[in-house]
């Protein structure tokens, strides 16, 4: 009985630990950018002229008939843009940043109400849920620089769980997919034909065969391991949590999927990759190390004497 | 070096945090699309080399059919493998609905269209022609317009394998 309220005590106090300002900071920067653009290039206003008749709508947007009309789509695009950029300015950002995320909901509620759910966004928006109430511009904001009088402000535990989080969102979505995996299929995902099926039908419904996916698919042995590996990599991507090293290994596997998948099927996750990296990596970290290499390289800029070969002096 | 400070943690942050992660945790472990929430199947299935779909066609004044580029269409016509997967499951009046946008969405680009009909198609994906998988075997469903106005029947079924031309 112990040890599981240990475990539970030991994960609260992870995700409850004081965090860096500028981490919470480079989360609010990076995935409003991310958000900004999807709002600015997304296809909403041709999905608002979608005939009812095609409608096939998903969660809140069930209460409509149809796509809301061009004109609320068009001014909430806008609005929702516009406050996405000011959020990633850092200018007010309590209140941009919730209003932007607002504002895409049922915009990219519509790209799903097509009658399949399309995950592109959807662990973009779920990441930047804890971001909403959260003090995101404490640092590396227009405000931050104006207090640069006092001093910057510390690590703290507010800066901490938005971030600690948006990480356990991450790492979940892979590992849930791969548990969907093998719940709703067992080993034959990996050990029957699915992933040679999968590319075939893929590529045959593309309007030029895609010897990529060709390529696997025509190789028995090849596809059980491309299989095998996205399946291991899916429900082993938690590692990153306990063990934040192993993210050096996984994150670059989990954009090679991605990746892969693209060329094979021309399906393009690019904002899920993204979210990946903006929240898994630590940007305050990467930040000090950059500091600390610029301050290296101005100490030891070139002087007459250091310029001298040891072999010269010798 | 940087001071670290430990404030308690406010209780709305607890229950915040507690309640948003058990949420994304029992839509995950369950499959429930509560979207945003989500169940997180993709391609979750395991795929079988045989392969049912469907496929809609134009049909113009000569008799000709021409698969309606739902590609080229604009977005809120790409869910057409939804549709038409759920195609026999809407009433009468819906079906024409379905059929009347996309023929006016052919139209709009130019082309002549008469009449809309629905094929259901059995491919064996793992016959394979070259590059291509076998041409699949095709039934004719559905079939909407045509002289008498736009209309939406069920019709003999009608089967050909070489993808050509199935008048109804």
């Amino acid at each position: 009985m112990r040890r599981p309220e240990g475990a539970l005590a030991r994960a609260e106090a992870w995700l409850f630990a004081p965090g860096d300002p500028r981490r919470l900071a480079a989360l609010r920067i990076g995935l409003g950018t991310v958000l900004a653009l999807r709002l600015a290039t997304g296809p909403y206003l041709e999905l608002a002229r979608q005939p009812a008749a095609l409608f096939r709508p998903i969660s809140f947007l069930r209460l409509l008939h149809a796509m809301p009309p061009p004109a609320v789509v068009v001014a909430l695009q806008v609005a929702a843009t516009a406050a996405a950029v000011l959020a990633v300015a850092g200018v007010a950002a309590r209140i941009t940043l919730p209003l932007a995320w607002a504002g895409a909901l049922p915009l990219v509620a519509m790209t799903s109400s097509l009658g399949k759910v399309v995950h592109n966004d959807v662990l973009l928006l779920l990441s930047l849920a804890p971001l909403l109430p959260a003090r995101t511009a404490d640092a590396w904001s227009p405000a931050a620089r104006r207090r640069r009088a006092g001093a910057p402000p510390g690590r703290s535990v507010p800066y901490g769980w938005p971030v600690r989080t948006a990480m356990l969102v991450v790492a979940g979505a892979y590992f849930f997919t791969g548990l969907g995996k093998l719940l709703h299929a067992g080993p034959a995902w990996v050990t029957s034909g699915n992933l040679r099926w999968v590319l075939y039908a893929s590529s045959d419904q593309a309007p030029l065969p895609n010897h990529a996916a060709l390529f696997v698919a025509d190789r028995p042995w090849l596809a059980h391991l491309v299989a095998l590996a996205t399946l291991v990599l899916e429900l082993g991507f938690p590692l990153v949590l306990l063990r934040p090293r192993a993210g050096l290994v996984l994150v670059p596997c989990v954009l090679a999927m991605h990746a892969g998948i693209w060329v094979a099927m021309g399906l393009n996750y690019w904002p899920m990759a993204a979210t990946v990296v903006l929240v898994l990596v630590d940007w305050a970290a990467l930040a000090d190390f950059y500091s600390h290499f610029r301050r290296l390289k101005k100490n030891h800029r070139p002087t007459p004497d250091s310029t001298i070969s040891p072999s010269a002096q010798a | 070096m940087q001071t670290v400070e430990r404030p308690a943690v406010p209780v709305w942050t607890r229950w915040f945090v507690a309640a948003f992660l058990t949420l994304f945790a029992v839509c995950g472990v369950a499959g429930i699309e509560a979207w945003p929430l989500t169940g997180w199947r993709l391609f979750a299935d395991a795929r079988q080399p045989v392969q049912v779909a469907w496929q809609a066609v134009t049909v113009d004044a000569a008799g000709h059919e021409t698969p309606v580029p739902f590609r080229d269409l604009p977005a809120g016509f790409h869910g057409n493998v939804q549709v038409l997967k759920g195609f026999a499951a809407l009433g009468a009046g819906e079906q024409a609905a379905v059929c009347r946008a996309w023929a006016d969405a052919v139209r709009a680009r130019g082309g002549q269209v008469e009449a809309v009909r629905v094929y259901r198609t059995v491919t064996d994906v793992s016959r394979r022609v070259g590059d291509r998988g076998a041409p699949p075997a095709r039934e004719m469903r559905f079939t909407c317009g045509g002289p008498g106005g736009s209309r939406s029947e069920g019709v003999a079924s009608r089967s050909t394998r070489d993808g050509g031309v199935a008048p109804a």
